[in-house]
Parts: C-alpha cells; structure tokens; sequence
C-alpha cells in the first residue's frame, strides 16, 4: 500500500443556531491521493457528523468546492493531501470558506448571493447579430474564437474574487468582468456599448489592481488577468461620451 | 422530541420547476419565449443552476446537419433504435432526431461556444454506435463544445432563464408532490439553507431531476443524485419505468469513477489489456473501440475477468487501460484538454506519454419517470397525471430504451425540454389556478422528516451507504443473474432496517447535511429495490441489462417495465408496449426498424 500521511486540519466552523464561531482541529490519516472533499466525508464518516461543507461534481466541472486553504482559494475536489503536503510543506492545513458571500453553516457560503455579481453583467447575448444568410448557425472562424475560448471555461467557482486584493465591496470582481468580457469578444454579440457600460462601471474594471492573484489561483488555468488587461486597454472600445 | 415542522409560506407561480438543469432551464426558456412574463420559480438541489450535473456533461450532442452531404435523420433514428436494443419508443425517436438539429441552431443562436471548422460552421466528431448507411462506417454527427458540451448547454439556458426572469430557489428539495382532483398543484419544498418548508402551489409542474446512479460503489452522478424525484414519483402511487436499465460508462477513472468521455475514443484514443491487446477487435469487429457503452463495458469487464486486467496500486481496483499517447498533440491540448487533465489531477497519469487506467462507471438510467411524447407524466400507459410534466434524464419517454447512445443524452435535453416547454404553454391556456394548499399536504413529508429527527440507535450512516453502494456494484452491476440479485433484495431489506435505526448528531433544521443524507439514504434504498426487482423480473438480456443465466433477448419481453411501490419491497409490475409507429408506418426501410439483430 502506498504512503499514509498524518494530518491535522483546523477546520472554521460557524453554528447559526447559536451565532457561534470557533475552528475546531481534526486529525486524521489519509492516503495520498485522497482529495480534500474526500477528508470532509471521512470527518462526516468517522468523527463529526456535523461538519457542513459544499461540493457537486467532484471533479472540477462545476466549482461548488471552493475554499481557502492555508490561505490560497482552490477546488477542493482537485487538492490530493499528497500535493497539498509539496504544495505548502506542512500537514497542518488550515481550511475555510471563501468570501466573497456569507457563511451559512462551517463551510458552506451563500453562494447565490455571490451569483447576483454574475447576473449584473448578462451572462447570455444582449442582442444578437443578424443571422447568416443560409439562415442556420452564425459563422464564427477558429482563429476568432481561438483569442476568446479560454475564457468561456470560467465555471464561477468564486476563487479568483477570493483572491483578488481589491475590495470585495461593490465590486463586480474578475470572474464577472469575464463574462462580460466574454460576450465583447463574441462576434454575435450586438450590444457592446451596454456591455462597455458595465465594464467601466464604479464596480468594473477601474477597481482592479492588477495584482494578477486571478491568474494564480484559477483552477482552470485561465490567464484571467490578461482579459482584463486588455479591457484596460480599451481593446474592446470606447464608451460614447467617456 | 416533537419537533414542530409546518409550512412556512405558501408561493404560487404560474409553473414550477423541479431540477434546475440542462433539461429543466431549456424548458423554462421555451415556455418563456412563447409566453412572456410567464411567472416561473425553479426549484435546484445544488447551489446555483450553473452548478447542475449537465456542466459535466463532455463528448457532444449528435444532430444531423441536413446540409451534411452523406449523413441523414434516418441513419441517426436507425441507431438509436438498434442502440437501444429494440425497446426506444419509435415515435419519440422520430420526434428527437428530427429537430436535433433545430434544437442546436437554438443553442448556437443563444450564445453557446460551439467548436468550429475552418469554415465557421459547428464542428463535428465521431461517437460511438452512430454509424452511416444503416450501420456500415462511422459518422460525424455529434456537435461538441471542445470536452465540455455539457456546460456550454447549461451556460446557455441557465442565462436565457436569468433574461427571462425565472426564479431559482438554491439549495432546496421538493420533498412531496401535491394534488388536487387528480391534478398535481405544485410540491412542498423544504430550503435547506434555511431550514423551512414552503409549499409551491402552480399550474403546471415539471419534474427534471436528472439521474439516480449514487448508490453505485464507482460512479459518475454528482453528489447529489440521490434518486429523490423518482422516490417522489413512487410515494405519489405513481410508476416508474425500465429502471433496470443502469447504463456503465466503459471509461471511468479509476477510483472516483470520474467520466473519461467517449469522445476520448472517437478522436482515436483505443482500450488495451494488460498484454497491450486492442481487445475491442475481437469482440466487434466492425465498430471496434466504438462500440455502443453497454457492449464495451461487458468486454472490459471480460478482459478483468479472464484475468486481462491490472490492479491500480492506490485505488487497489482493477482496470483497464485507455491509450491516448499516439494522439497528435494539437488533438490533446485543443480537444481534450479538460477531460485529459482528470487523469493528470486525480490518478498522476500523464495521456501524452502514459496509459490510462479505466473501468466502467454507473452513468446514466435509461429509464426514469414515464411519459407520452409530450413529456406528460403516466400513471399508466393509457392515463396521464394533469398538470404534471418530466424531462431530461429524470423521464422516460422512451428514446433511449434498454441503452443510449452517447451525445443523445443531451439531444433529448434539449429536444424535450422545449416539447414539455410548448405543452405546458398550451396547458396554461386553460389550467385553473389552484386552490387552497391541500389539507393533507405536508403530512407525508413531516412524518418522513420526523421520522429521521426521532431516529433512535447506533447504527452509522457510512457504513449503511458503503455496503449499499459495493452491494449494487456487485450484484446489480453490469452483470446480473437470479442468485445474486435476490440475495441483493435480501441485503436491501436488511439495509433498510438498519436505516431506521440511525440518529442524528444534531436536530437543526438549518443547513443540516446530515439530516439531508437521512433522507437521502431513504431514497437510495427505495429506488435501488426498484432496480434489483425489475432486473430479477426480467429475465433476458437486452442493452445495458444483462442476464448471465438469459444472455439472449427474448420477444416475450418486448415492453417496458413499469413498476410501482408504495411500500418498501413490495414491487407490482405492468407492461408498457414498445412504440413501433416506424415499423409499422411501412415507408422506405421500415424493415430495419423491426426487432433486429443487435452486432456491431
């Protein structure tokens, strides 16, 4: 059998029932390439029943597993304690939710409230262009959609606005200007200058500090900063009047 | 402990939507487009739409262009029907493969991601069992969005639904179905975030759950697919069909059972043995590694059997392996990029230079809740339930019979959430607006949920799961005979008892997941004694279902099976007929769509 390792997490807990916070310490053993959703199940399994904490897909598709771990936003559904162990040379890891809404029990955040940022910004298209002639599916060349296609993999698992140094306050944050940036890329997409509106918003583009942490943490590895830069550097237009 | 448990509030949409996924959202944005201001409130397990289990979905969605020069609808319809093993229903058949390729143009024209040709136009790659000319060489009819078809569906009509205003209740469960005079007005939901139950009373319901497969040891289905429509279905008197059709997807990751789609094969990825053997040759010679699910699983499982398997170290679990290392690398970074990382992420593997162990996977039910080819629900096959509609995996209608072809899983998403969608338009014509929440509502599911706050005992709650899930895989899996089934009915009664005396660690209603696997748990056992009697009862082999002890199909088992259980273990079976409204139209080749022979 392969390595075991001895690990200890503090896990944030919350009880809305009492209002009450505290972290409270697991130890545990695991095999390497257990994930971290695995060790919340083996908690629930073999120690506390009670601990709450959110997950779907299991295997990165949906981004419902996000949380900070010594810090850094990952899936935890991704984490394997063998990588985890390299990644920050220690068995100790300290686990809790994001923030970018509130918690409503441990680990487990609002995360409908976090969507109302992505709803702001129209995640589908405003108004379409006119159809092709032939009167079946638009046209879009690879090499057109090759410059925008990495950012249509944003699954809106929330760890890149964790990351993010901006303020969290009244900030659409990098996931959300994505989508929008998404649709100013998409060449059926008619409305750019509502589109423009948004992204050069009080709560847009301005806020960003191009810390590039989005960049970093994305689990799936999309260059996330550099669609904001280029929104940044009015690639995709001007605003009339601004 | 007398918790009191009431109704918090009452809400009355115009329509009500259960499972806000892929089938449910399309149905929402057709009722939405063809009646503005609709007011509709759609009811998700998981924690935003966008979360739903379609977004995992890969390979593609097979649709065949008409301007395609070689492809036609009829091939795409003999397919299936020959996939399913003879037992779709022709009539859904035609219905779906006829506005496939509408059904993606709508997509297209909503803002979804297709890949492309050089030319622009949707791309389009080979999947298994989808053949042209009757069965003679592969076709190129599944329109894909790289390895994720799945999301850009579930992006699409996630966001149509936002611009139309529907409202999406997270985190919440339908917990009983209520009626009025026969009609179904709506559910009782209970929000788990908050810990209250609200009744839902609409005009029209619609039921898109999705799928069940979680009491399976190695699995596919999120975290979340616990069978809880289904069992809603069954407690209301109602049937449910064909559940012994479980499908197992060939190419699992070894150990979570990750979906490695089959897209992986049809951009020429092949299965090899433990001595490096294509094996795929020897069992079709013909369709090879791209033979329909059900059959390349059974050869998998054959290969392990005979001892043509490896032990994966970690996971100890045997396997076999997938061979992507002589894909050309354009293929691996643009194609299959996100479904190639799985093995890189969960298994260390890397599919340029290295061979990727695989097993099969519970994936998908071919059967589900019945319906007519309007998505209405049955209560029997002459009698519908007003005011209560299903799509998606969750019904039946039946495209897929016995087995599904890849990538027509989210065809018929798309296709009959917009048939259910138009019903329910017409429906709202003339659909009276319900009365007073029912008297009786609320005492199913009070007495359900008092049940798990009152438990008491000391078995655990894993322990129950673990067993249930091996004991599926083992006995109800992809090989299936008398013994081991009824011993499998045996440990299900077992494992029920055993349910009822577990406790809870903590009686809050608020986000109490514990209390949520309780009820759960309850489901899984109901819907699994489903599956095992319906698999004991038919007694051949057709598609997915295989009988060890009737490896043949028989015409003594051409129909459906419909089956009913208001009470744990007590299961009364009907009969569906099988749909043959092709064959019997007697037009050009209505010979190919009789009960054919099944070789590929």
């Amino acid at each position: 059998m392969s390595q075991e390792y001895e690990l200890t997490l503090k896990i944030s807990r919350y009880d809305p029932d009492t209002d009450r916070s505290w972290v409270q310490d697991y130890h545990l053993k695991a095999g390497r390439i257990l994930r971290f959703v695995d060790l919340f199940r083996k908690i629930n399994d073999e120690q506390d029943p009670t601990l709450a904490w959110s997950s779907s897909c299991e295997h990165g598709q949906c981004g419902t597993c996000g949380m900070k771990i010594n810090g850094k936003p990952v899936l935890t559904c991704e984490l394997l304690v063998e990588n985890a162990v390299q990644m920050f040379k220690t068995q100790t890891f300290k686990v809790e939710p994001l923030t970018v809404a509130p918690v409503i029990r441990d680990l487990v955040i609002d995360l409908e409230k976090a969507y109302e940022r992505i709803h702001i910004v129209k995640p589908y298209i405003i108004e379409f262009a006119p159809p092709h002639p032939e009167g079946d599916e638009y046209r879009i060349p690879p090499r057109v959609l090759e410059a925008y296609v990495e950012a249509t993999r944003c699954i809106n698992c929330f760890c890149c606005a964790t990351a993010c140094i901006s303020t969290q306050k009244n900030y659409l944050g990098p996931n959300a200007m994505l989508a929008d940036i998404v649709r100013l890329m998409d060449p059926r997409e008619v409305a750019n200058e509502e589109r423009l509106k948004i992204l050069y918003s009080g709560q847009g583009i301005q806020r960003c500090r191009t810390s590039q942490a989005c960049t970093f943490v994305c689990p799936k590895q999309i260059d996330v900063a550099h669609f904001i830069a280029l929104g940044k550097e009015g690639k995709f237009g001007k605003v009339n009047g601004v | 402990m007398g918790k009191q448990l009431r109704i918090d509030s009452v809400l009355r949409p115009e329509v009500l939507i259960i499972g806000a996924g892929g089938a449910g959202l399309r149905c929402a944005a057709e009722i939405c487009e063809r009646r503005p201001g609709t007011r509709i409130i759609a009811v998700t397990k998981v924690y935003s739409p966008q979360k739903s289990h379609t977004s995992t979905a890969q390979g593609g969605m097979a649709a065949v262009d008409p301007k395609d020069p070689v492809d036609r609808v009829i091939y795409h319809m003999f397919d299936t029907w020959k996939g399913s093993d003879c037992s779709a229903d022709q009539n859904i058949i035609k219905k779906v493969c006829e506005t496939g390729w509408e059904q993606v143009v709508w997509l297209e024209r909503h803002g979804m991601h297709f890949s492309r040709t050089e030319a622009g136009r949707i791309a389009k790659r080979p999947f298994g069992g989808h053949m042209l000319n009757f069965g003679e060489v592969k076709a190129f009819r599944a329109c894909y969005e790289a390895d994720r078809t799945g999301k850009g569906i579930m992006d699409t009509v996630w966001a149509e639904s936002l611009r139309h205003g529907v409202v999406f209740l997270g985190q919440s469960v339908a917990t009983e179905l209520l009626f009025s005079h026969g009609r179904c007005v709506g559910a009782i939901v209970f929000v788990v975030p908050s810990g209250k139950f609200v009744a839902i009373l609409a005009q029209a319901t619609v039921m898109a759950t999705g799928g069940k497969t979680r009491m399976y040891q190695v699995s596919t289905n999120c975290r979340q697919n616990t069978g809880d429509g289904l069992a809603l279905i069954l407690q209301a008197g109602l049937p449910v069909m064909d559940l012994e059709a479980v499908q197992f997807h060939p190419t699992g990751i070894v150990g979570p059972g990750i979906l490695a789609s089959e897209a992986l094969r049809g951009e020429g990825g092949v299965l090899l043995n433990k001595d490096g053997e294509r094996f795929m040759e020897r069992y079709a010679p013909t369709a090879k590694d791209l033979a329909p699910r059900d059959l390349v699983s059974r050869c998998i499982m054959t290969e392990i059997r005979e001892g043509r398997g490896c032990i994966h170290p970690d996971h100890n679990m045997p396997h076999v392996w997938l061979d992507l290392r002589h894909l050309p690398k354009y293929v691996h970074r643009t194609k299959i990029q996100e479904v190639t990382s799985f093995f890189r992420k969960f298994v260390g593997v890397d599919p340029e230079t290295e061979l990727c162990p695989v097993v099969p996977t519970a994936h998908y039910q071919m059967g589900g809740a019945p319906t007519n080819e309007f998505g209405e629900v049955q209560k029997s096959p002459e009698e519908i339930v007003p005011g209560l509609f299903a799509c998606g995996e969750f019904a039946a209608a039946s495209l897929h019979g016995h087995n599904r072809l890849g990538t027509n899983s989210l065809l018929e998403l798309i296709t009959m959430g917009k048939v259910v969608g138009e019903r329910v338009v017409s429906y709202l014509a003339d659909a009276e607006v319900p009365g007073d929440v029912p008297e009786e509502a609320g005492q199913h599911v009070f007495s359900q949920f008092s049940n798990c706050l009152e438990r008491k005992g000391h078995q655990r709650y894993a322990r129950i799961r673990d067993r249930l899930r091996v004991l599926m895989m083992e006995k109800v899996g992809v090989f299936r005979s008398e013994k081991p089934l009824t011993e499998a009915i045996d440990e299900l009664r077992e494992l029920k008892r055993m349910a009822s005396r577990m406790e809870l660690s903590s009686k809050s209603l608020v986000m109490n997941q514990e209390l949520l696997q309780f009820w759960e748990l309850d489901h899984l056992l109901d819907i699994s004694m489903v599956i095992a009697q319906s698999a004991l009862a038919r007694k051949e082999s057709r598609g997915a279902h295989y009988r060890e002890d009737y490896p043949e199909r028989k015409p003594e088992f051409d129909f459906h099976t419909l089956a009913y259980m208001t009470e744990f273990g007590k299961v009364d079976f009907a009969k569906r007929p099988i749909d043959m409204s092709i064959y019997k139209a007697r037009g050009k080749n209505y010979k190919k769509f009789g009960m054919i022979e099944r070789k590929y």
